[in-house]
């Protein structure tokens, strides 16, 4: 949409895997994060910031899912158990140890990525729904083992509250300055992403995705790519977590639910499998329709129902919306919002003529 | 679908952002944020709870506000997650909301920081952690109502009044929920089993609850107590009454903490028939004969409309008046020290810390809230099912408050 | 000694019967896994729904009998429906995509009734008495002693259907490879709606059983988590599995929470069986009764 092919040719493999397919997409992405640092948050409320800042959290946990299932075809439906892992791991380290941030949130990550790892066992010899119902039970396991280990959840309560973040002697309290600190996780999860998937790791898991016995067969070891699919979709998992923990001030398993896991899966099922720009959209697509239902049936519902009932319909019509786009997208639009994306893109780039 | 179709597709979807901008509140009127849960896992208390809150705000507001200040509830619901929970305080925040009604334990859990930063009040009757009674520790959390620790200590007094005075050598079952709420009495009954001679055990339902005929037999067939407290959520305590019957316990001998004890349980174990005899710990009053009761049905009647059907579930009904009562009232306090002017969060903390007395017409406890004490007293009172019907089986009354404020202050 | 050997049976019976009890609600998941391969995440909210369709009959005034054949006619009408809207375009995809379209689909069908019959709970009594059965030191109430039998009925049923009949012979050989049976005459998508409205008949049983023994609102659909221990220990496919799945939860939940619990301080009656069933995974994936499916590049 933004910019034109025509006149770069690529002459090496090497050009064509590069991050920036095109020399301009380097000055996009530039002013992309222009927007991202500097334009929005002195442009934008608050409460704006708060939704944003919910989104970026929600797209390095979506990154991660998508790592798993995306990428590498393996069904989770207990990312958000690991999500936990990460939680209380860091609180644990900055209570007990006060350690700041930058020691807590890898070791956060590195924690679920290791319990991602065993999780993903027994993924060697299932696949399918057995392997979705056997994460399933992770998860039902890890949120009882931690509810039921005071030492892991510092009590009858199983919340500990963290101190906030510092950066450079800053503490980070208002919307506005933790929207940069997670702004940073953010995009260090997409280049991160990014260059996974372009990279060995990543064709070995779209590899296996694609048909993992023939994978085995060109010589793709599938157990350790399998378990390592398991471990960074984990890491990204924990991390999330963390973030979440610094976000709230609080690392609590009941954040982390079993319905929590079915909205990542939404994410990137809504934004498209096996795709990064999927992931993000799915991100800011399920955290913001929720809030944009609502906003739509005060504003409109009005002229429907009464303001008794308005508050009642609105709740119920977000569910009902949300599970009907579910099924539209994967009945008409099964590449998801990505494809959505490429397809306006193709729109525009030959604008005005047809093709 | 057409290129066309998909194009109208994505533009109305980014159009929808821009519906949104905050809408600036009249001099005269005071916004309140209230967060329910009308499509989570606790459904069942918030469509209750909430229309009755706009119920109690609609009485006041049509009779002139709040001294001369019209309210206005933006409610949201966050489904019992904690992610929406944030944006909906963010929203509250924008819309310059005095009081964040919030909902939930997780919530109220990743709330307390960002209530004290924006010096906005946040309540949690009947839920949330129990250490937040400590108004020191946490300035802008108000349990308001009696909390868990204190609901397990009303429970124990309750069994000692019914085994005749005296709970040397009896045994006492606690039926809980396995979940963080369920789990927090149990430090103040285990205080209590050793300082009033008792022998306790505990019995965990895990989650959905559905289902505890094992739990029940292990209590009646081999523990055989002479009292069970039960502290069950969502559709348990209805299993918990049918599996304790249906094992020919006698339900006179049991007792109930908050959240087992509506009309909505009772019914789902099969009426007042088969629940006869079941006693259930109320933080707000029980039925239709109260006159704040009979005002808003009085509004409803003068709109040519029925009462709402919400109140046929009265003990959850008036659970959702009792908060709004209360912050209103918190209002009322902090316009009256600001002679009329328009309060911040601020001050009506301030006015919430200086509730004194406040019954409600009996539909509420004497509840007073310092500056130290953000509970309230921990006022409960305990209803017994008895013919087809709740009947009240004590009046207002606290207990074991020396161990309560142990706790509160060992955990603080 | 002799306290101890009451508790133990007591313990097992009430096991055994609410085991039946969850399979009843398994059926209905293998039973289209069996004919169609789909996964329905959805199960536990067909059981709410069949639940609410006889509740509202019960409203209007009808006599039971008329509620209980409402609500399975209602539960038909609407398996058909989705089966032609939702699970039919989604063939031969993905198994997340399946997934994922049921667990949307059951977002609809939570949202539904607090809009259009209200999310208060509403009492199913059956008329079958409150009077416990007593079985030595065993109680067991009415409503399971119905649910067991109904339960073993299926089975009984099922069993001769896909052994004897043509029909279900026919959906047997669908299942097994869909293009061979197209070859061979088969139609194929009226065996789908088949399966579908069979496990619309069970959906619509569970929830007039369990239902009534736990009055009916949109928390009647957690039952449906139980399923997955009691499908993937007995097979995915296998009807006999659901039965004998379900029987091993049961009796697994009784005696985990009869005698683990007292010694972990906390409850492991809804842990237990996922970790009998994550054990069964690794050494026996396809279940006790599942079919084995070689895969070949």
């Amino acid at each position: 949409m933004l910019h034109r092919e025509s006149g770069v040719f690529k002459t090496s493999y090497a050009a064509d895997m590069a991050l920036y397919p095109l020399p301009i997409a380097r000055w996009t992405v530039a002013a992309v994060l222009v927007i991202f640092a500097v334009v929005l948050p002195l442009s934008l409320h608050e409460y704006y910031l708060s939704i944003i800042n919910l989104v970026l959290i929600a797209i390095v946990g979506a990154l991660g899912l998508n790592i798993l299932v995306g990428y590498t075809g393996q069904i989770s439906v207990g990312h958000a158990a690991f999500m936990s892992v990460g939680a209380y791991t860091a609180a644990n380290l900055a209570v007990h140890l006060h350690l700041p941030f930058w020691v807590t949130l890898p070791a956060g990550g590195l924690m679920a990525a290791l319990i991602g790892a065993i999780v993903g066992i027994p993924s060697l010899r299932i696949k399918g729904l057995y392997l979705a119902i056997a994460t399933l039970a992770s998860q039902l396991i890890i949120e009882w083992v931690i509810n039921h280990t005071p030492a892991i959840s510092g009590g009858a309560q199983a919340s500990i509250e963290v101190p906030r973040p510092t950066v450079f002697g800053v503490e980070l309290k208002s919307q506005g300055e933790l929207y940069f600190f997670l702004l940073a996780f953010a995009v260090a999860a997409v280049i991160a992403t990014l260059n996974i998937v372009r990279s060995r790791i990543g064709r070995a898991f779209v590899a296996i995705r694609d048909q993992d016995i023939a994978a085995e067969i060109i010589g793709i070891n599938i157990f350790r790519y399998k378990l390592l699919s398991f471990a960074i979709s984990s890491f990204y998992a924990g991390v999330c977590g963390v973030l979440y923990t610094y976000y709230f001030g609080i690392a609590n398993y009941e954040a982390f639910q079993i319905v929590v896991s079915i909205d990542y899966l939404a994410m990137i099922i809504i934004g498209g499998l096996g795709s990064v720009l999927g992931s993000i959209f799915g991100a800011i697509f399920v955290t913001m329709l929720p809030i944009a239902i609502r906003i739509l049936v005060e504003t409109f519902g009005g002229y429907f129902w009464d303001t008794a009932a308005l508050s009642a319909v609105a709740a119920s019509m977000r569910l009902i919306i949300f599970g009907l786009l579910i099924i539209i997208f994967l009945v008409l639009e099964p590449e998801g919002l990505n494809r959505l994306w490429r397809n306006i893109r193709n729109y525009f780039r030959v604008w005005p003529f047809s093709y | 679908m057409s290129q066309r179709v998909r194009l109208g597709i994505s533009l109305s979807l980014g159009l929808m952002g821009l519906l949104l901008g905050p809408a600036f509140a009249q001099d005269k009127e005071l916004v309140i944020g209230m967060q329910c849960d009308r499509t989570g896992a606790t459904q069942i208390v918030g469509t209750t709870l909430c229309p009755a809150y706009h119920d109690y705000v609609a009485l006041v507001n049509s009779k002139g506000g709040v001294e001369g200040y019209k309210i206005k509830v933006i409610e949201i619901d966050n489904e019992y997650k904690v992610p929406p929970a944030m944006e909906a305080h963010e929203r509250f925040k924008m819309e310059g909301a005095v009081i964040d009604s919030v909902y939930g334990t997780p919530q109220i859990a990743a709330l307390n920081k960002k209530l004290e930063e924006d010096k906005i009040l946040g309540t949690s009757p009947g839920f949330g952690t129990a250490a937040a009674a400590d108004g020191k520790k946490y300035p802008y959390t108000f349990p308001i109502a009696a909390s868990y620790w204190s609901q397990g200590a009303a429970a124990v007094k309750f069994a000692k009044d019914k085994l005749g005075g005296s709970l040397k050598g009896k045994k006492i079952a606690y039926l809980y929920y396995d979940n963080p709420a369920g789990k927090e009495p149990i430090a103040v009954l285990e205080d209590l089993a050793a300082s009033e001679g008792f022998e306790l055990r505990t019995f965990a339902v895990p989650a959905p609850g559905v289902e505890m005929a094992a739990q029940a037999l292990d209590i009646t067939g081999r523990f055989k107590p002479d009292f069970v407290i039960t502290h069950l959520f969502g559709r348990s305590p209805s299993v918990s009454i049918k599996e304790l019957k249906g094992k020919g316990f006698p339900l006179s001998k049991v007792v109930a903490l908050v959240w087992g004890s509506a009309e909505a349980d009772i019914n789902a174990a099969g009426g007042f028939g088969t629940a006869e005899g079941y006693s259930c710990m109320q933080f707000a009053g029980v039925g239709h004969e109260y006159p704040v009761i009979t005002q808003i049905n009085a509004m409803y009647k003068a709109q040519g409309k029925e009462p709402p059907k919400e109140q046929a579930n009265s003990v959850i009904y008036n659970r959702g008046v009792f908060q709004a009562a209360i912050h209103l009232e918190a209002i009322r306090n902090a316009i009256k020290a600001k002679g009329g002017g328009k309060p911040t969060g601020e001050e009506v903390k301030s006015g919430m810390e200086q509730i004194k007395d406040f019954t409600l017409d009996g539909l509420v406890p004497p509840l007073n809230i310092t500056p130290e004490d953000h509970e309230g007293g921990g006022w409960v009172q305990i209803w017994t099912v008895k013919g087809g019907k709740f009947e009240k089986a004590t009046e207002w009354f606290q207990a074991y408050r020396d161990v309560v404020k142990k706790h509160i202050t060992a955990t603080n | 000694m002799w306290d101890e050997a009451e508790f133990a049976f007591a313990l097992l019976v009430s096991g055994l019967a609410i085991g039946l009890m969850y399979s009843l609600i398994a059926l209905g998941f293998v039973l289209i896994y069996k004919a169609t391969d789909a996964i329905n995440f959805a199960q536990g909210e067909f059981v709410m729904l069949a639940g609410f369709m006889a509740t509202t009959a019960l409203a209007a005034q009808m006599p039971i009998w008329a509620a209980i054949a409402a609500a399975i006619l209602g539960m038909i009408a609407l398996s058909f429906v989705l089966e032609r809207t939702v699970l039919r375009p989604l063939l031969g995809r993905p198994v997340v995509a399946v997934i994922m379209a049921t667990i949307g689909l059951a977002a609809i069908l939570r949202g539904l009734p607090p809009i259009t019959i209200g999310a208060q709970t509403k009492a199913l009594p059956l008329p079958i008495g409150d009077e416990p059965i007593t079985l030595w030191s065993a109680v067991i109430p009415p409503v399971q002693v119905v649910g067991v039998i109904v339960s073993v009925g299926f089975l009984a049923v099922f069993t001769w259907f896909f052994l004897k009949s043509r029909m279900g012979i026919a959906m047997r050989a669908v299942a097994d490879n869909q293009q061979v049976a197209m070859a061979m005459g088969i139609n194929v998508e009226r065996y789908f709606a088949i399966a579908w409205a069979m496990a619309g008949v069970v959906s619509a049983l569970g929830g007039i059983i369990w239902g009534s023994m736990l009055g009916v609102d949109t928390q009647l659909s957690l039952i449906g988590l139980k399923v997955f221990p009691v499908v993937i220990l007995g097979g995915l496919d296998s009807i006999v599995g659901a039965v004998i799945g379900g029987l091993i939860v049961g009796v697994v939940e009784s005696i985990a929470a009869g005698y683990l619990d007292p010694y972990v301080g906390g409850g492991t009656k809804d842990f237990a069986p996922y970790v009998l069933m994550i054990l069964m995974l690794m050494f026996k994936p396809y279940g006790l009764f599942g079919t084995h499916r070689i895969e070949r590049v």
